[in-house]
Order: C-alpha cells, then sequence, then structure tokens
C-alpha cells in the first residue's frame, strides 16, 4: 500500500459506485478488480448477461435448485398421504373392485400436487436468495440507469487506503463515471494489487 | 433502419402505459357494458336456477363445459411459448411472450368461472376443493373431475407464478421512469429490484426451474381436461388419442388467439419494432403443424370407430356428419381443416390480414370442435328414446359473450398498466453496446 491518508479518514470505509456504458469495460473492470484482489463487488445489469454471471460466480450453482427438490418432494407426498388417508377415512363399499387405495387414479394429482409445491418451494428459495423484498441495498446501487441502459459496479465498503486503487482500476477500465469512497480526491492512484476493505 | 439501443427498447415498450387515448376508452367501455349485460344473464340464471339454460336430458353438459374447454385451451398457447420456448431458446419468444402470458393467466381465469357457472348454485363452488369439514366427506380422487380441479388450479397458480416474476425487472424499469404515487407503487412491485448480480444468478436459475415446473404442465393439463370425457363410456368421447388430440388443439387455438391479440396490439401501440411479422410467422407455422395433427386427429377418430365395429361409436359419429348437429362438424372442419392451410403459403402467413381473419376463424373453429364433441355425444348416446336435440338459450349465449368481456377486460387493463413486451430480455437479446470490436478487445 503506498498512500498515506489521514488516521480519521483511514479507519472509515464508504460505498463505491462506478458507471458504465459498454459491456466490454465493465468486464475489463470486473476482472481488474478480481485480479486485484478486491472481489466482494456488486454488478448491476439492465438484463441477464451470462458472461458477468460467470465472471462473479465463476460457475457456481444457485441453492434454488435444493428448494425445488423439497418442494417436489413434500407435495408429492402430502398430497399422495392426502388422497390415501382420506379414501381410507371414507371406504366405499364397492368401489367397482378396485383398492381403496388404488395407484393410477393418483397419479395424476400426485404428479400436479408435486409440480405445484415445487414452484412455490422455487418461489421461496428464489426470494430468499435474491433476498427479496431487497431493502437494504446501497444507495449507489439504487441508480435507475442500471435498469435503462448503463452497467455499474458497486463495492459497499471500500477502506481509504484501497480507495485509489479502486478509482484507478475503475477509471482505466472505461467507467464513464466513478463516485463514492474516503478519501476521494486525497489520495495519489495506487498500483493495482491493494487489499480488499 | 438503425439499430435499437437499450434506452430506445425502454422508451418504445413504456410509451404506451398510463395514457389511455379516445379509442382505448371506447374499446374498455364497450367491454365492459358487454360485461355487465352479460352478467346480468348470469344473476338471472342464479336467480331462477339452470332451467333457464338448454339442458335436456340426457345432455347436461352442453355451452358452458364447451366454453370452459375452450378457455382452458386458450390459456395454453401462452406457456407454451414463454416456457417450451425458453428452454428449446427460440429466439422468437422474446417479443411475443409477456402477451402470451398474460392472455394464458386471463383465460384461465376465464375458465374458471364455468365450473360455478356450470354447478348452478355457485355459492358452493368451494366444495370441489378438499378442506376438513363437519361431515367428514372427502372428494373421490380418483374421478377425472377432482383431477381437472388440481389440473387447472396448479396451471393457473405456476403461471401466475411465471409471469409475476418475469415482470419484476420489467416492473423495476417502469418505477425507474415514473414519479410521484406511480413510483411508489411500481417500487413495491419491484420488490427493491435493482439488477444486482445476485439477483439475476438466483432469477435466471429459478427462471429456469419455473420453465422446466411448467412445461409438463402444458401437456397435462388438457390431458386431463380430455380426461374428463375420455374416462367415460359415452361413445365419442371413450377414447386413448383424446390427450394429444386435445393438447394438440389448444395450442392451435392459443396461438391462434395470440395472432387475434397481438397484430393489433403491435400496429396500435407501435411495437412493430419487437412484436414483427416474423413473431406472427413463426405463430402461424406452430399453427399449421398443430392443426395438421388436429386434422389427423380426426381423421383418425372416424377410422377408429368405423374399425372398432362398435355400432354405437359408429353411429354417433356418422350423426356428427348426418344428423342433427351436422353444421357444427362442417363448421369446424372448415374452420380447423381447411382455412389454416392458407398459411401453408409464406405470402399468406405474412400478410396481417390474412392473418387476423384466419386467426378469428380458427377461435371459431376450435369453440364449434368442443360444442361437437360435448354435445353431439351426449345427444346421440346408447339410447335411441334418449336421442334430443340441444339448442343454447339466450342466458347461455349471454354468457358465453360476458366471458369474452371478461377475459378482453382484464387484457386491456393489463396492457395500460404493465409492459407488453419483456424490457430486459429484449434487451438480453440484443448485442450488448461495445467500446472497442471483438478483435480489438481480445487483444
Amino acid at each position: 500500500m503506498n498512500v498515506a491518508v489521514p488516521l480519521d479518514t483511514a479507519a472509515r470505509v464508504s460505498p463505491l459506485k462506478a458507471v458504465y456504458a459498454h459491456m466490454d469495460c465493465l468486464m475489463t473492470g470486473i476482472a481488474d478488480l478480481k485480479k486485484a484482489g478486491f472481489t466482494d463487488i456488486m454488478v448491476m445489469t439492465p438484463m441477464p448477461r451470462h458472461e458477468v454471471e460467470e465472471a462473479v460466480y465463476e460457475g457456481e450453482p444457485s441453492p434454488v435448485r435444493w428448494f425445488t427438490l423439497c418442494g417436489a418432494i413434500f407435495g408429492l407426498t402430502m398430497v399422495f398421504s392426502l388422497m390415501s388417508l382420506t379414501s381410507a377415512n371414507w371406504p366405499m363399499i364397492l368401489p367397482g373392485g378396485k383398492p381403496v387405495v388404488s395407484i393410477p387414479p393418483f397419479i395424476p394429482i400426485s404428479f400436479e400436487g408435486m409440480v405445484l409445491w415445487a414452484s412455490l418451494f422455487t418461489l421461496i428459495g428464489l426470494l430468499v436468495n435474491c433476498r427479496l423484498p431487497a431493502t437494504d441495498l446501497p444507495e449507489e446501487a439504487c441508480d435507475p440507469r442500471f435498469s435503462g441502459d448503463c452497467f455499474g459496479i458497486v463495492l459497499e465498503r471500500v477502506g481509504a487506503h484501497d480507495a485509489a486503487a479502486i478509482r484507478h482500476i475503475l477509471e482505466h477500465s472505461g467507467a464513464i463515471e466513478v463516485s463514492g469512497g474516503v478519501g476521494a480526491g486525497e489520495s495519489a492512484p495506487a498500483a493495482h494489487g491493494g487489499h480488499h476493505a | 433502419m438503425k439499430e435499437l439501443t437499450y434506452q430506445d427498447v425502454n422508451k418504445d415498450v413504456l410509451r404506451p402505459l398510463f395514457t389511455p387515448d379516445y379509442a382505448y376508452l371506447g374499446v374498455l367501455t364497450l367491454t365492459l357494458i358487454v360485461l355487465g349485460l352479460g352478467g346480468l344473464c348470469w344473476v338471472y340464471q342464479l336467480i331462477y336456477g339452470l332451467g333457464v339454460a338448454g339442458y335436456h336430458p340426457p345432455v347436461y353438459w352442453g355451452v358452458y363445459i364447451t366454453t370452459f374447454v375452450f378457455w382452458v385451451g386458450i390459456g395454453h398457447a401462452g406457456t407454451l411459448i414463454s416456457a417450451v420456448l425458453f428452454l428449446t431458446r427460440s429466439r422468437w419468444r422474446t417479443g411475443v411472450y409477456r402477451a402470451a402470458e398474460a392472455m394464458t393467466i386471463f383465460a384461465v381465469m376465464t375458465a374458471a368461472l364455468f365450473p360455478a357457472i356450470h354447478v348452478g348454485r355457485a355459492w358452493y363452488a368451494y366444495w370441489l376443493f378438499p378442506y376438513p369439514n363437519q361431515r367428514q366427506l372427502w372428494q373421490n380422487f380418483k374421478s377425472p373431475l377432482m383431477w381437472d380441479v388440481f389440473a387447472v388450479s396448479t396451471y393457473f397458480t405456476v403461471s401466475t407464478i411465471f409471469f409475476a416474476i418475469g415482470l419484476i425487472p420489467d416492473i423495476a424499469s417502469v418505477r425507474d421512469s415514473t414519479t410521484g404515487f406511480t413510483k411508489k407503487l411500481y417500487s413495491a412491485m419491484a420488490l427493491g429490484w435493482r439488477g444486482t448480480d445476485r439477483q439475476w444468478h438466483h432469477y435466471m436459475a429459478a427462471y429456469g426451474f419455473f420453465a422446466a415446473l411448467a412445461t409438463p404442465l402444458v401437456l397435462s393439463v388438457h390431458s386431463v381436461v380430455s380426461w374428463d370425457f375420455a374416462m367415460a363410456d359415452t361413445p365419442g368421447w371413450h377414447s386413448t388419442i383424446f390427450p394429444p388430440y386435445f393438447v394438440a388443439g389448444a395450442i392451435f387455438s392459443g396461438c391462434a388467439m395470440v395472432i387475434t391479440l397481438m397484430l393489433p396490439l403491435s400496429l396500435l401501440f407501435k411495437l412493430e419494432n419487437y412484436i414483427h411479422v416474423w413473431h406472427f410467422e413463426h405463430l402461424a407455422k406452430l399453427c399449421v403443424f398443430t392443426g395438421g395433427i388436429l386434422t389427423y386427429a380426426y381423421g383418425t377418430e372416424y377410422y377408429i370407430a368405423w374399425y372398432s365395429d362398435n355400432q354405437y361409436e359408429w353411429g354417433t359419429f356418422m350423426d356428427r356428419v348426418h344428423g342433427s348437429y351436422w353444421w357444427v362438424f362442417y363448421t369446424m372442419v372448415f374452420c380447423n381443416c381447411t382455412a389454416p392451410l392458407v398459411w401453408w403459403f409464406k405470402k399468406m402467413r405474412t400478410n396481417y390480414i390474412s392473418l387476423f381473419v384466419v386467426s378469428l376463424i380458427i377461435n371459431v373453429g376450435m369453440w364449434f370442435e368442443r360444442f361437437n364433441i360435448i354435445a353431439s355425444s351426449l345427444a346421440h348416446s346408447f339410447d335411441p328414446a334418449g336421442w334430443v336435440y340441444y339448442y343454447p338459450t339466450w342466458v347461455e349465449g349471454g354468457i358465453l359473450i360476458m366471458s369474452f368481456a371478461w377475459f378482453f377486460l382484464w387484457f386491456l387493463l393489463f396492457v395500460k398498466i404493465m409492459p407488453s413486451v419483456a424490457i430486459a430480455e429484449v434487451k438480453e437479446a440484443m448485442r450488448p453496446p461495445l467500446k472497442f470490436e471483438p478483435e480489438h478487445a481480445a487483444k
């Protein structure tokens, strides 16, 4: 770290935001930040982009799939049990020679129950993992341009020691605007390779 | 034509929102009047009972069940386009799937009215659902009618979730382009969506699962609806080809309804850049394909009836051609088998007038197909002493028209309060803005 900042400033952290108009610049910014060791980044895009997902999550699958699986198992079990237990509770005297708990006619509703509960659990998985409703996002992430025609990178907690280095990376990657960060304007650009706040 | 930018997409898709013109208000008023008049027919039936319908023993399934099956069928194209074409990565779904999904939901909402209308005492419709009760009675889960309750309610729930989830990023776009109370309203509906990498990562995973879950529903729901008939031993119904035959018919009618709705939508709201003739051509091809399956199924039904050497089966099928309902049969054949043949020609598939007119004809034909299956079989069953001629009364006609007004009312409201085209997906399909050409960027 080659930047000197006052002690009171050095202890503080603040968010830093970069706005991009071009996809390739955004990808450069993400790659350079990660190369420099700043991995705790938030990337905003107006649409899903697989290259961004790949760059940030590096192939890590979403845990939503486990919610779907649990929902499917729960739904199948619950609906089949409902039909079996209620049929057993009210046994017809002559059900056409068929068993009271008969598998083939229970298949359609079991299937529907499985799909229904898998969907409901997937919805819960989505809300939990996306943290929706999102009320705790930093103000920097709430730029209306990110649902329009711009991309963004936000680093939520940037210390004064790293601010200059991060600003330098973002500006050099092609950001059209870089704002925020403690000690902005007080420090000279630092070399890549700082530590994440 | 200049290349579209992301900002153009926001501007074009959000432009029609919130500002109704006189034409829109006129259509909305007309829809409300028709809905009100049709609603009065239902009220009349609620007061005087099902006797005001044209039921005549043994025909107790008529216009209401026909219309129920018709609307469930219409509801198939939306999920087919949004889920199946999402999984197969068909690019042409992008422009049309949002409105098609909305159509699905409104069609199922319309269909859901009919079991309540059909049972007469609509206030007891909740008896269809299993719940603990003091009579300790439970539904017969071995009945296809119960399968249908679960199939349609599951389809509606899953389609609604799928639709609502797909809307979230676009509602965020609406939020960011509005002010005041509208902004607050859309902020609440957007659930704080900001398009962060975390949100998109889990969103896309969940969206894929919703698509995978909705896809078998497209096939299962109308299969289950077909079992309402095929499980009974009534001549003309008791057939193993019913599930694929019904599913093909549902997709056929649903795609036709998408064309009927989206052609005026794209022209009136100036969305031709997003919903263009290319989309309609694909829909027309899908109609030609499913219409071919349907025509084959009609032929197969007759072949099976003849080859089975079952006099009741063959008698019913012959009665459809030569009996009292001959005009229903020939309307069905003309609308579903003959009229769509014009779409074998590219010129006709890319002509707006041909697309609109033939899609309307298909919708008429698909209603008559269900009427042909339901009414003609019941009216000409095993016992010649029970052969009757069922015809709908003005009450049934009024309720049928009411269903269209109900459906169009929801669709009219939808196009003014929600983006009719999926903004985020259109942007995803576009070439992203690059500062450097790919070769340069690679260096």
